[in-house]
């Protein structure tokens, strides 16, 4: 039997991989890597381009965790005020990161040869691959938050960057609240929410991710969006409300608000109107005495004194972090920070304490989560974590890592092959 | 998501019109559903219930109301509650809650109260006469019912039910005429009976009736801080309490004053407005004032800090609105001096002691 014969009875050879799945060799086409590494280029240019227009979460959204973007020529481009207005379709993240992850695969499965010779190129490949599975498993799952602590004070809860939830609070017992949240996604004009945790049905009235918000003179029109709010902080601050579009600029501060209407089975109680502070409703007092209740508006039903709120959404921790203390330190004659530092305990769950020392770059992880020094300010005591859970943040690393030993392997491989040859050719002294 | 799945649906038609036999197509299509679970694993809205150790601060005062008792929307000055009886002839009398701090005492409450039913004035001895305690459901109260003072059948009555816990006291009056008072007493009973009334951390927002005004500040009673050592005097005026110049060597000042105002001179916005147009930065409103305005403890008191840094001038500002005065810290002056002095600034500030505690 010849070599060749041996060779293709292998169930791992080429032409067997290739007779068993002939539907991928049209996607291991190089002409197609090509293609998608090109648009990636196109991609990344244009959500360049418009991140100085929408901010950094706003490309994110249009272009890269999208299957397609529309993209309208610049108008501070050559001929831009007559190209302006036609949409450009681009290729989203979804799209071409999907197809990338099955273009490799393919080439994987119906074009690698299973040898010693090219197992270098099969380990980057497969590192690479990793490394785009990894990246749409973290889009998929990470989740950011911050947490803020003042100096002295305890928190047990993180608070999501973006999103907000309509609170209801039964303060009524010394030892424990009980609390009822209703995410955003859920607040949808027209809509009726009931759950047997909370009494009351709401009735959603208006909800918008962001506002402008004046108080009138009394007796003044409110305008359109808390013209029917006839409860609460709402009617005893005047309080009107004018939406305006989400600021995805990494600057932009959103105020979401919602007017809601509590319903005791049918019979109505009243519409209040809640806003949601950016920095934390207990901003509110600062911005304007009149609407300080927007923290805490209180309702009693049964005999049971509940407290009502938009705020961002929040979850809560098993275990807690007090922060001891804090140091920032700057260059000197500049405001350009030079080292942001917390001193924190770390209250475990089993009851123990541990102390610990967040600095930039340098996280607490704990309980599947990292804790980033985010922001400080020493004026007001306090300091602010950036806490991202990601459960496969171990995969760009573990990828990096074949991606190092393919590279290793290949370059070695061909070294030695060439050491050898040089050896062979040189003549014997 | 849906996107990336109807990508995936649509390579798979391709294939299937390339004549490709099911079972192909089949493998083809648990490999894209693999790679599609990826994008998928995104949760669904739901309402969340979970229970949390207080966090509120505030009092809480709860209530059960009687069926037949309304409550009033409008609340008015100190009142937490207020209510009324309904009966076939509309809403009569008014039951209200009162928080007060712990300094009310029950002969202060009965003044109040006496005096708008025509008594002289009560001292401890004649409020002893009128004064009981009841115990409803664990709780004591004590029990005051007045009369106005006229020749009447059924006169205008009060009673005042005074609840009082470690640090805070609870009113809840009862005013209507005797013989609505006489026929709801079983419901004011039971009302008071289902009270909860808790002192939270934060003070009690009702104001004390007939308390004096907090005094203004006397020379003598002015705050005390820690001026950084080359801090010069500055410029005298009878505006300021204090008055610092501070210079370097290139010509670069920066003017530091500290004065005070009664009342609250407008609120934030119109002084940090004032302050931005100081160092030709445009106006903000409630919505942007957070870009340059943050929140900092003076003498364990929230205040607010301005650090409003411009080309050529900045200002850097700490604003306390104090119960009966408002107290404004201003350093102004080069920015680039100003960000030298920054530090020192915050520094000054966390060593200001009213000392009023």
């Amino acid at each position: 039997m010849c070599a060749n014969s041996r060779k293709n009875k292998s169930p791992f050879s080429l032409g067997v991989r290739k007779k068993a799945f002939p539907w991928l060799v049209p996607l291991s086409s190089v002409r197609l890597t090509l293609v998608l590494l090109s648009l990636s280029m196109v991609l990344i240019f244009v959500a360049t381009l418009e991140q100085v227009r929408i901010g950094i979460r706003g490309a994110q959204a249009e272009y890269f965790e999208s299957f397609f973007g529309i993209w309208y020529y610049p108008t501070e481009f050559w001929g831009g005020s007559f190209l302006n207005f036609i949409p450009l379709p681009i290729p989203g993240g979804y799209l071409l990161g999907g197809l990338l992850i099955l273009n490799l695969i393919a080439a994987f499965i119906t074009r690698f040869q299973m040898t010693y010779k090219k197992m270098g190129i099969q380990i980057i490949h497969l590192g690479i691959i990793l490394l785009l599975i990894g990246q749409m498993v973290t889009q998929a799952i990470q989740v950011e938050s911050r947490m803020q602590i003042n100096k002295g004070e305890t928190s047990n809860y993180l608070e999501r960057f973006h999103g907000v939830e309509l609170v209801f609070t039964d303060i009524t017992d010394a030892s424990e609240s009980k609390v009822v949240a209703i995410p955003e996604e859920m607040l949808e004009v027209g809509r009726t929410l009931n759950t047997p945790k909370f009494p009351l049905k709401v009735r959603v009235k208006s909800f918008g991710p962001n506002c402008n918000f004046d108080l009138k003179e009394s007796g003044e029109n409110r305008g359109n969006i808390t013209a029917g709010v006839d409860r609460g902080v709402g009617v005893s601050s005047n309080l009107s409300i004018t939406p305006i579009e989400e600021d995805f600029s990494a600057e932009g501060v959103n105020f979401s608000y919602a007017v809601f209407e509590l319903l005791d089975k049918s019979e109505s109680l009243g519409t209040w109107t809640a806003v949601a502070h950016p920095a934390g409703n207990s901003r509110w007092e600062s911005i304007h005495p009149k609407l300080a209740g927007l923290s805490f508006q209180p309702i009693r039903y049964d005999g049971r004194l509940w407290g009502m709120e938009l705020r961002a959404k929040r979850e809560y921790l098993p275990f807690s972090i007090e922060l001891l203390g804090i140091e920032n330190e700057f260059y000197q004659g500049t405001d350009i920070p030079h080292n942001f530092e917390s001193h924190i305990n770390l209250n475990l769950e089993s009851g123990q304490k541990r102390k610990a020392l967040v600095y930039m770059n340098t996280p607490l992880r704990h309980a599947g989560k990292t804790f980033y020094q985010y922001q400080m300010n020493k004026a007001a005591d306090y300091s602010v974590f950036q806490v991202i859970r990601n459960p496969s943040w171990l995969v760009p690393y573990i990828a990096c890592i074949l991606v190092s030993i393919g590279l290793l392997w290949q370059f070695s491989f061909h070294l030695i092959s060439f050491l050898r040859k040089q050896a062979k050719a040189a003549p014997a002294v | 998501m849906v996107a990336f799945v109807a990508c995936c649906l649509h390579i798979s038609v391709q294939m299937c019109l390339s004549n490709l036999s099911p079972n192909t197509l089949g493998r083809f299509c648990i490999l894209l559903g693999i790679l599609s679970f990826f994008g998928s694993c995104s949760e669904d809205p739901e309402i969340q219930s979970y229970s949390i150790t207080p966090e509120y601060d505030g009092p809480v005062i709860v209530w059960k109301l009687p069926d037949h008792w309304g409550e009033n929307p409008e609340l008015s000055g100190p009142l937490a509650g207020s209510f009324h009886v309904k009966t076939d002839s509309g809403p009569k009398g008014r039951i209200g809650v009162m928080p007060f701090r712990e300094a009310v005492s029950s002969l202060e409450i009965t003044n109040m109260f006496g005096m708008e039913l025509g008594y002289q004035g009560f001292n401890q001895e004649s409020l002893n006469q009128v004064l009981q305690v009841k115990k409803i459901e664990g709780k004591n109260f004590d029990w005051i019912r007045l009369t106005e003072r006229v020749q009447s059948e059924n006169p205008n009555t009060a009673l005042l039910a005074i609840l009082r816990n470690d640090q805070d006291t609870w009113l809840f009056p009862f005013i209507a005429d005797a013989q609505l008072i006489n026929a709801e007493m079983e419901s004011f009973t039971n009302f008071l009976g289902s009270i909860i009334a808790r002192a939270g951390k934060k003070e009690i927002r009702a104001v004390v009736p007939a308390l004096p005004p907090p005094p203004v500040p006397t020379a003598s009673g002015n705050p005390t801080w820690e001026t950084p050592k080359h801090w010069l005097p500055g410029k005298a005026s009878s505006m300021r309490v204090g008055s610092f110049l501070v210079q370097d060597g290139n010509g670069m000042e920066l003017d530091f004053s500290i004065t005070t105002f009664p009342g609250d001179v407008g609120g934030l916005l119109p002084n940090i407005n004032r302050w931005l147009g100081q160092v030709n930065l445009p106006e903000v409103n409630l919505n942007s004032q957070s870009k340059y305005v943050s929140e900092i403890i003076i003498d364990e008191k929230s205040a607010q800090l301005l650090i409003a840094e411009n080309e050529e001038k900045s200002v850097y500002g700490a604003l306390y609105f104090g119960p009966s005065q408002s107290w404004f810290f201003k350093l102004i002056g080069d920015s680039e001096l100003a960000r030298v002095e920054k530090e020192n600034f915050l520094t000054l500030l966390s060593t200001v002691c009213f000392h009023d505690h």
